[in-house]
């Protein structure tokens, strides 16, 4: 019983879908702390350009990325659908802001394909794979590359 | 081994507590020589032998070996056999520091080498001995039961020594199952009762009875035997032990055989006497503690004192060693070695009072979630309040948790000053003071190596050799003081010794062959900053780099650690009398004091630790204020000028304002703000601030965003200092005071090197901390040396303008109201005020009865053109002395004593008796010559110096060579030098003199000089003179119009013979004459 569950487990994966420009792109749920919509950032004068801040999360201070940037496509245009999700890495907190968060989907480890060197303009190397799924193709992001400075 | 958790961790704990005091002991032991405090000794004996104890029973072979042979040595000083000398301390401390080491890896501890500690004890231990006693403190033997089983290899000399003492010698089995678990026993405890009864010679568990945890049957017994003697009478023994007698053997001299084992073999515990089968049957299986043989990761309590480098070396490699055969055999995790995570000792009423605290909150929260479910706003501020009380009484307290004393670090040192200094041969003490004061942990730990490296610095360079301190005459013992003390929430700690101070020169010297500066910037530099070059990286004072400080690592990676910790260091150090190194730290890292300012949109925090000062430039002072040299803006404080750094400018902060037209904010295109003014007027049109103060109000309300308004026109400046750096940070605006939490920065923040961290602020928002080091550097700000001397240089070349004019003091007074007249100080004797009524006419002379005698009486009309004395009931005279007779002037109030530059017109209002005018506060102010004067109304008074110029010119003229730069004096000066039948050659300057002086040297008698003079000054000159074989006999006599005791000083220096003031005629004379005449 038990081992069927964790095959199961095994075999298929959460993922929690978002926006990036055009481009949809999914993280493993388990990854994520949480997702909100705080933007009273701090800006920090000399961080890298992605920087857009410092965020005090109940008391912890996270730094919150311009995914967009990060990724090499535009700024995240400032709008109401915005929002952060908060990833755990290294030990530490870091907040990915999006342009708009989508569905979570569930995906079977065996239907996520390789990532082809490049999709909708972000470079194939950010990603673990994709999903092909019947309306979209959802690129999963490798967090660790993703923050790399 | 044994590897029940819980006991080997008591022992652990227990043990290190022992060690931790032996060092102190040891040393005081040491001092003490042959007065032996036995109480002292006992001491340390008793911790060697609980350790012992304990380790026997445990398994811990190496260190019972060890503890065992110190505490043998211990045993003889104890019995007054032995002397605690130097070297047999030494041996002691070397042994205990093992042990401690030991300790700390108790895992690896069997696999460690203590061969060489034991054989070094073992011949103390000989060396005390008679002859033929000296096999017996190697020698082993074994005992042999009346049951034929056989205890091996116990210490001969051991047995020997109980005996001696008159002592009964038991071989005691237990079973840790029946006799002492079961019993609800501890193991550790049973040893300590034995130990106050006798003592534990040997104790041994049979680990092989245990059996392994694949053999599945639980073991039934552990036999656990000990070796004890005790003056407790045979008889007695089973209530002693409180066990059947068969397990208990009194070992008579007969059981003694010698032992035949081999060298090096492990001494094993006897096998057990099977027991009847129905009580093994009966038995459960062995409780948990037994049944654990997974191995444990060693409990490390953190107040040990770190181990000396020497010792820690080749044991981090053994360390390995025993890892990598571990690894190899596949058993235990290679981490099982690490130290695991940090413990520490906390007192108990600390930890009630947070108790108490914490209960406290939660009433208080109860309270206040009533309060706001009521919707009670009285309650809700009550609980509130009660809430703020509380929280910060927790801060402290949890803080006062962290904090140590700094004598777990400070005693240390006295062992470190006391081995070095033996290895160096010197002698020095080392004096503590403020082992008291309380420090973070986190601090404490960081500032251990530092604060090694400088008393090790101190020993090693700083205090000279034994007979190079004699030859010097300073005390043979040198001395090295460890001071900390609380001052302005900060701690400091002070390290001074009274050694050979820091050599400036050698400094700057090594600092230029090692190409950190260069020579033309070494030549610019004060002996304060020659000696700050210590601090460079890559600099080490070491000449020949020795084992004790030459490792590598200068005086700047102290810097660098103290920095880390926010710390700051000075170097204070006389050559010849010794250095003063003070360290200034905050008590803690965690929550630290800020001043919170803004640029912009944001608020940033400056730890108040780097703060100096906050200034605040008014806008109608920016102007006068700020100053702009080279590039830089500078802001003059208190005649320093302090460089000024534009935080807005330094980050990148792009900084916008709102138009008060379009309500849209713009940048803010300003740049430099020494022009803000004249820029703000040209680019927006707008008029200065003064004008505008009426409609500002109005604005403001329109307009709160707008900075650019009066009030914040004003610049705001926070003065910052860290490290070599000081400057005024300019921000937008300085806000309050508070205390922060520090938190770390994410790691993509980590190369923005302006910041130290962030912190959350009241209104949750996060503000960056700021690094002013790192901020000055990334300025490329000079360090603040280098801004002191440019400061000191602008400072220097105002005075030299001062002091290229002759200043001298002069007494300001009246005769007409409307007429001022100076006479210089010098020659006045005191000023007194007369009623008009005394004054009598006699003669046609009017005189005064004046102390005892009669004084005369003159007003300048009578020998000037000037003005007449208005009539007035009282009359003030000033009294001058003049070829030692008095007469007094009368004249007119206010008299008034000035020092003014000496800029005379001596050719538009000079006549009888004024030497010339010059302007004096704003008064045209005529010089009156008092000599002239007197010569005038009494020509004989200078009969004498007439009948001498006579002769003078009988006997040949003398020639004086007379340097000066002043027109007026010299004219002056020249003037009275002819009067008196002297030839006079002047020099405008002590170049020229020097010519003159060589082309006339022959007939030169003596020379005259001033002192301040362009091209040669009057110092100088003398030197020339005084140096110079042919004329070093010529006597100089120096003019000046202020002599200062500094001037005096250097004067005699250079060979100055004698000092007159300018216009001090008679004086000065007196002395030409004198010198003249013999």
């Amino acid at each position: 019983m038990n081992e069927t569950a964790n095959a199961i487990k095994a075999r298929s994966m959460e993922l929690a879908t978002f926006y990036v420009g055009k481009a949809l792109c999914g993280i493993d749920i388990l990854n994520i702390q949480e997702i909100n919509k705080h933007f009273e950032v701090t800006t920090v004068p000399q961080a890298a350009d992605y920087v857009v801040g410092v965020l005090n999360l109940r008391g912890r201070i996270v730094t919150i990325l311009d995914l967009g940037k990060k990724l090499g496509l535009s700024q995240i245009e400032e709008d109401k659908n915005n929002r952060n999700i908060i990833v755990r890495s290294q030990d530490e907190h870091i907040g990915l802001m999006v342009d708009s968060i989508s569905d979570v989907v569930t995906a079977d480890t065996d239907r996520i394909e390789s990532s082809p060197s490049n999709i909708n303009g972000l470079k194939g190397k950010y990603f673990q794979g994709v999903l092909k799924t019947e309306t979209s193709l959802i690129g999963i992001l490798d967090i660790e590359e993703v923050l790399k400075e | 081994m044994f590897e029940d958790d819980e006991t080997l961790q008591m022992y652990i704990e227990e043990s290190l507590e022992h060690l931790s005091d032996i060092e102190s002991d040891l040393l005081t032991i040491e001092e003490g020589g042959e007065d032996i405090d036995i109480d002292l000794v006992n001491n340390v004996f008793r911790a060697a032998h609980s350790i012992k104890g304990g380790a026997g029973f445990m398994g811990l072979t190496t260190i019972k070996n060890l503890a065992h042979s110190l505490e043998n040595v211990l045993d003889l000083i104890r019995n007054m056999e032995l002397v605690p000398d130097p070297d047999r301390i030494s041996v002691l401390l070397k042994g205990f520091d093992k042990l401690e080491n030991l300790m700390n890896n108790i895992q690896s501890s069997n696999d460690e080498d203590v061969s060489d500690h034991v054989q070094a004890l073992a011949d103390i231990t000989k060396a005390s001995l008679p002859e033929e006693k000296h096999d017996l403190v190697s020698g082993v033997v074994n005992l042999e039961l009346t049951d034929g089983r056989v205890f091996s290899q116990v210490s001969q000399y051991d047995l020997e020594q109980r005996k001696n003492e008159g002592h009964f010698i038991f071989l005691v089995e237990y079973d840790l199952i029946n006799d002492i678990h079961r019993q609800n026993k501890n193991p550790i405890k049973l040893l300590e009762t034995l130990e106050k009864t006798g003592s534990i010679i040997e104790s041994r568990i049979d680990f092989e009875s245990v059996g392994t945890l694949e053999t599945w049957t639980a073991p039934t017994r552990i036999p656990f035997q000990i070796l004890y003697s005790s003056i407790i009478e045979p008889d007695m023994a089973d209530t002693l032990f409180g066990l059947n007698s068969d397990a208990i053997h009194i070992i008579s001299d007969d059981m003694i055989r010698v032992s035949e084992a081999a060298e090096g073999s492990i001494p094993q515990a006897m096998p057990s006497i099977e027991k009847p089968a129905e009580q093994i049957a009966a038995v459960e299986p062995a409780p948990a503690p037994i049944e654990q043989t997974v191995a444990v990761q060693p409990p490390v309590v953190e107040e040990i004192p770190v181990v000396e480098e020497q010792v820690t070396a080749p044991v981090i490699q053994k360390k390995a060693t025993a890892k990598a055969n571990r690894q190899e055999n596949g058993t235990a995790p290679a981490e099982v070695v690490s130290k695991s995570m940090g413990s520490l000792r906390v007192n108990v009423n600390l930890l009630d009072t947070l108790m108490t605290l914490a209960g406290e909150l939660v009433l208080s929260r109860n309270q206040l979630l009533q309060g706001i479910s009521s919707s009670n706003g009285k309650a809700t501020e009550l609980a509130g309040q009660r809430i703020d009380m509380i929280t910060s009484e927790l801060q402290e307290t949890i803080m006062q948790t962290r904090m140590q004393p700094i004598a777990s670090i400070f005693t240390k040192f006295t062992r470190v000053v006391r081995d070095l200094s033996k290895q160096l041969g010197k002698s020095i003490d080392l004096a503590i003071e403020g082992k008291e004061v309380e420090l973070d942990k986190t601090i404490l730990e960081s500032i251990n190596d530092p604060l090694t490296h400088l008393v090790r610095n101190s020993v090693d360079h700083g205090i000279e050799a034994t007979h190079l301190r004699e030859k010097i005459g300073k005390p043979k013992t040198g001395t090295i003081t460890l001071k900390a003390f609380h001052d302005a929430g900060q701690v400091n700690i002070v390290i001074s010794d009274d050694g050979k101070g820091l050599d400036p020169e050698r400094i700057s010297q090594t600092a230029v062959k090692k190409g950190l500066r260069s020579e033309q910037q070494i030549a610019e530099m004060s002996d304060k900053e020659k000696t700050d070059l210590i601090l460079l990286p890559g600099f080490s004072t070491a000449e020949q780099v020795t084992d004790v400080s030459g490792r590598g690592v200068g005086m700047d990676v102290v810097v660098t650690n103290l920095e880390k910790l926010g710390g700051i260091i000075e170097i204070d150090s006389t050559t010849g009398k010794g250095t003063t190194i003070q360290i200034k730290l905050p008590l803690t890292l965690a929550i630290i004091p800020s001043q919170i300012i803004s640029v912009g949109k944001e608020q940033y925090a400056v730890p108040q630790v780097n703060l100096d000062e906050l200034l605040r430039i008014p806008a109608a002072q920016v102007k006068e204020k700020i100053e702009k040299v080279g590039d830089a803006d500078v802001v003059r404080l208190r005649g320093n000028l302090l460089p000024l750094l534009n935080l807005s400018e330094v980050l990148g902060i792009k900084k916008t304002y709102v138009h008060p037209d379009d309500n849209v904010e713009h940048e803010d295109r300003r740049t430099a703000i020494s022009d803000r003014r004249s820029f703000q007027m040209n680019a927006s049109g707008r008029p200065l601030d003064g004008q505008e103060r009426d409609s500002d109000a109005q604005q403001n309300e329109r307009q709160g965003k707008d900075r650019r308004y009066h009030a914040s026109s004003a610049i705001n400046i926070a003065v910052v200092s860290a490290g070599s750096y000081k400057y005024g940070l300019v921000v937008d605006e300085l806000k309050d005071s508070e205390e922060i939490v520090v938190k770390p920065l994410g790691r993509h923040l980590k190369r923005c090197s302006g910041y130290a961290g962030a912190t959350i602020m009241g209104d949750g928002k996060v503000a960056l901390i700021l690094d002013v080091s790192n901020l000055g550097q990334m300025a490329e700000l000079t360090t603040m040396a280098e801004t002191e001397r440019v400061s000191k240089a602008a400072r220097e070349a105002e005075e030299a303008k001062e002091r290229a004019r002759d200043k001298a003091s002069l007494l300001v007074f009246k005769n007409d109201e409307n007429e001022h007249f100076a006479a210089p100080l010098n020659l006045v004797e005191r000023i007194e005020r007369i009623t008009s009524s005394s004054i009598e006419l006699v003669g046609g002379k009017k005189v005064v009865q004046y102390r005892g005698g009669t004084l005369p009486l003159y007003e300048l009309s009578q020998v000037a053109n000037v003005g007449t004395l208005p009539e007035r009931e009282q009359q003030e005279i000033i009294v001058f002395k003049v070829k030692n007779r008095e007469l007094g002037l009368m004249v007119t109030p206010p008299v008034d004593a000035v020092e003014v530059s000496m800029d005379i017109d001596d050719s538009t209002l000079k006549q009888a008796c004024i030497n010339g005018s010059m302007i004096i506060e704003g008064h045209t102010t005529l010089l009156v010559d008092i000599f002239g004067l007197v010569k005038e109304l009494n020509p004989d008074w200078f009969e004498e110096e007439k009948a001498a110029a006579a002769e003078m010119t009988e006997d040949g003229q003398k020639v004086i060579l007379f340097a000066e730069d002043s027109a007026f004096f010299r004219n002056q000066v020249k003037g009275f030098m002819a009067e008196e039948g002297y030839k006079v050659i002047t020099a405008e300057d002590g170049a020229i003199a020097w010519d003159l002086l060589d082309k006339h040297k022959d007939e030169i008698d003596i020379i005259v000089t001033d002192l301040e003079m362009p091209n040669m000054d009057g110092f100088e000159l003398t030197e020339r003179i005084k140096t110079h074989p042919e004329f070093s006999h010529y006597k100089v006599i120096a003019l000046t119009s202020l002599a200062s005791d500094a001037h005096v000083a250097q004067g005699e220096k250079v060979g100055i013979d004698a000092y007159e003031i300018k216009l001090d005629r008679e004086n000065l004379m007196k002395v030409i004459r004198r010198y003249l005449t013999f």
